[in-house]
């Protein structure tokens, strides 16, 4: 039988994982991978705590409806990416830097 | 059940109108797409809905605070009285956005479609009361937005912001999830009742508890901008269209700051073990969030930048009213919300119109304003004057309500700090009224786009700013009487 202890450690590998990726890697895309494995974390969680400790179906709709809205996200990130790629023809995270302090005189 | 479920509905009625006005806009988005007159058609629908709603929020206030849909949402008057300044700032950037040539002509559908959706996320959010649907109102208003920052298709600055937005967006939402998963794990429930409960009945200092309400802060921090999480704020202010800058910084700030409230105020009202600790770090966040925001505004060329900043300055403000809720603070928040509303409106109204002058936000193309144009000169300086807070303007009463609610619950310190950045805020407001009434315009042409109904528009807009600063007893009376439904 695996513990909570086992499902929580997972979660908690599975965000610092999500959240390594997400300042690490240069590429927009593997970014947004890494976004959905923070929010697989919690998802995670909630099913672990569902089955263990509350006794309510609560985390199961919470994850299912985490799994819904991330998908939307995906997909509106995904979109936007598109969009900076016909315009930059790069997704280097680099390149997102036109924006920034401009110092009046 | 089932039967109280539909019961529930008729308290629902204004996000129901809501819901339906922005499938109508949909259906006719799709019907006339290629009609030059559908524009029209498409804001005359957004506008019935809008007051529709605004209507039925109305009735709304005379409800008995209570818990409905099996207690996922909560009608209340404080609430009610947020959500009527949602839809009072979504009205107003309607017509700001039917002006713009910051939005393409044939994408001004797509732009009602979205605010109007944002709307919906950020009436949710506003009267959650459980984390699910708070989780469902922040991605509702969340993942619009993106869209609606890059509504400007062929810039890349639009782009650029829209995928910072969207990246800082994702994992802020991950990582409040991850605080509300293991809220769950503790306390056994989704619902805010039980949560408060055993909040409550911690018996000491509880590491988890306050490390999982940190991350559940973290999600609702960054919609509203506060300190740490602000970075993205200016970026995407500046990188999105006008009439997008301002509808950002009036209804998913207004949301955010309404469910920090209710979270503040439920969670921790009372005095428990933990109460202390979750109200220093408010006050510290708030401390903060109005010195970084006011003195990073000081020296920005950009004015939606300025304007950004100066939001952020205005948010640190509002969490000290957030600090004293249950005390004064609420209708001090009520009516800092609404007259921030029309203040930030006008604001961005004028700078529409020099963006379409001259295609550039810079605070040179200011110069002179006040006598090329000297309704929307004048109009500007008001708003001016009343962000800085200086009497007789709304901005003033509005202040000073909150700064006073927080001296009476004894947060001197505080006051003392909000009392400084007024003062730090007076600098940059007034440097760009300077350039404008003093120096002289680069150019003397005019500004095709402004209209009679422009100036009409103005005007309306202006008029509460300075009607709120004189006479706002009543409707100070009305906010006092508003209430919070406590489970």
């Amino acid at each position: 039988m695996v513990s909570l202890q086992a499902y929580l450690i997972v979660s908690l590998i599975l965000l610092i994982t999500g959240l390594v990726i997400m300042i690490s890697r240069k590429n927009i895309v593997a970014i947004l991978l890494g976004i959905e494995l923070i929010l697989n974390s919690a998802a995670l969680n909630f099913v672990a705590y569902s089955k263990y400790t509350t006794n309510n179906l609560d985390g199961h709709i919470f994850s299912l409806f985490i799994i819904v809205i991330a998908a939307a996200e995906a997909a509106v990130g995904l979109a936007i990416v598109i969009r900076f790629f016909q315009i930059k023809e790069t997704i280097h995270i680099d390149e997102v830097s036109e924006l920034r302090e401009e110092i009046a005189r | 059940m089932t039967t109280n479920l539909l019961a529930n509905l008729s308290f629902y009625i204004p996000e129901m109108i809501v819901i339906v006005t922005m499938m109508s806009l949909l259906f006719m988005e799709t019907a006339y797409a290629n009609n030059e007159r559908r524009r029209t058609f498409v804001y005359v629908t957004g506008v019935i809905g809008m007051l529709l709603c605004l209507f039925s929020l109305f009735k709304n206030l005379g409800v008995e605070a209570q818990g409905i849909f099996a207690n996922a949402v909560v009608v209340d008057s404080f609430s009610t009285m947020m959500k009527i300044t949602m839809v009072i700032g979504t009205l107003g950037t309607f017509y700001i956005s039917h002006k713009s040539i910051d939005i393409y002509d044939e994408l001004k559908s797509e732009y009602l479609i979205m605010a109007v959706g944002v709307l919906i996320g950020g009436m949710l959010l506003a009267s959650s009361n459980n984390m699910l649907t708070l989780y469902l109102g922040v991605e509702t208003l969340s993942i619009l937005s993106y869209v609606m920052t890059s509504l400007k298709r062929r810039d890349n600055l639009s782009s650029e912001a829209a995928i910072k937005y969207a990246l800082y967006g994702g994992v802020t939402a991950g990582i409040m999830l991850f605080g509300m998963s293991h809220l769950y794990g503790m306390f056994g429930s989704i619902q805010f009742g039980p949560i408060i409960e055993g909040i409550k009945g911690l018996e000491s200092f509880n590491v988890a508890a306050v490390i999982s309400l940190l991350l559940f802060f973290v999600g609702i921090g960054y919609k509203i901008a506060c300190f740490p999480f602000h970075m993205w704020s200016p970026d995407v202010y500046q990188g999105s269209p006008v009439p997008v800058t301002a509808f950002f910084s009036i209804v998913p700030k207004i949301a955010g700051i309404a469910v920090v409230a209710r979270v503040t105020y439920s969670f921790f009202g009372t005095e428990t073990v933990n109460t202390h600790i979750w109200n220093s770090l408010i006050a510290l966040i708030a401390a903060l969030t109005m010195t970084v925001g006011n003195l990073s505004a000081l020296n920005q060329k950009s004015v939606k930048r300025m304007l950004a900043f100066s939001s952020i300055g205005h948010v640190g403000l509002i969490l000290m009213g957030v600090l004293t809720f249950g005390n004064n603070g609420m209708s001090a928040i009520l009516f800092y919300t609404l007259i921030y509303t029309f203040m930030t409106l006008v604001a961005f109204f004028v700078t529409t119109m020099v963006v379409n002058r001259t295609g550039s936000d810079d605070a040179v193309y200011f110069r002179g304003l006040m006598k090329t144009h000297p309704i929307l000169g004048m109009s500007f300086l008001i708003a001016l004057f009343s962000l800085a807070g200086l009497p007789p303007f709304g901005g003033f009463v509005a202040k000073f309500n909150i700064i006073s609610s927080a001296v009476g619950n004894g947060l001197y310190t505080l006051s003392i700090v909000a009392a400084i950045n007024s003062v730090i805020s007076l600098v940059y407001y007034l440097k760009l009224a300077r350039s404008m009434v003093f120096d002289t315009a680069d150019s003397e042409e005019t500004i095709e786009s402004y209209s009679l109904a422009s100036r009409v528009y103005v005007i309306g807009m202006v008029i509460p700013i300075i009607f709120l600063g004189l006479f706002w007893n009543n409707i100070y009376h009305l906010y006092s009487s508003a209430k919070l439904y406590l489970n």
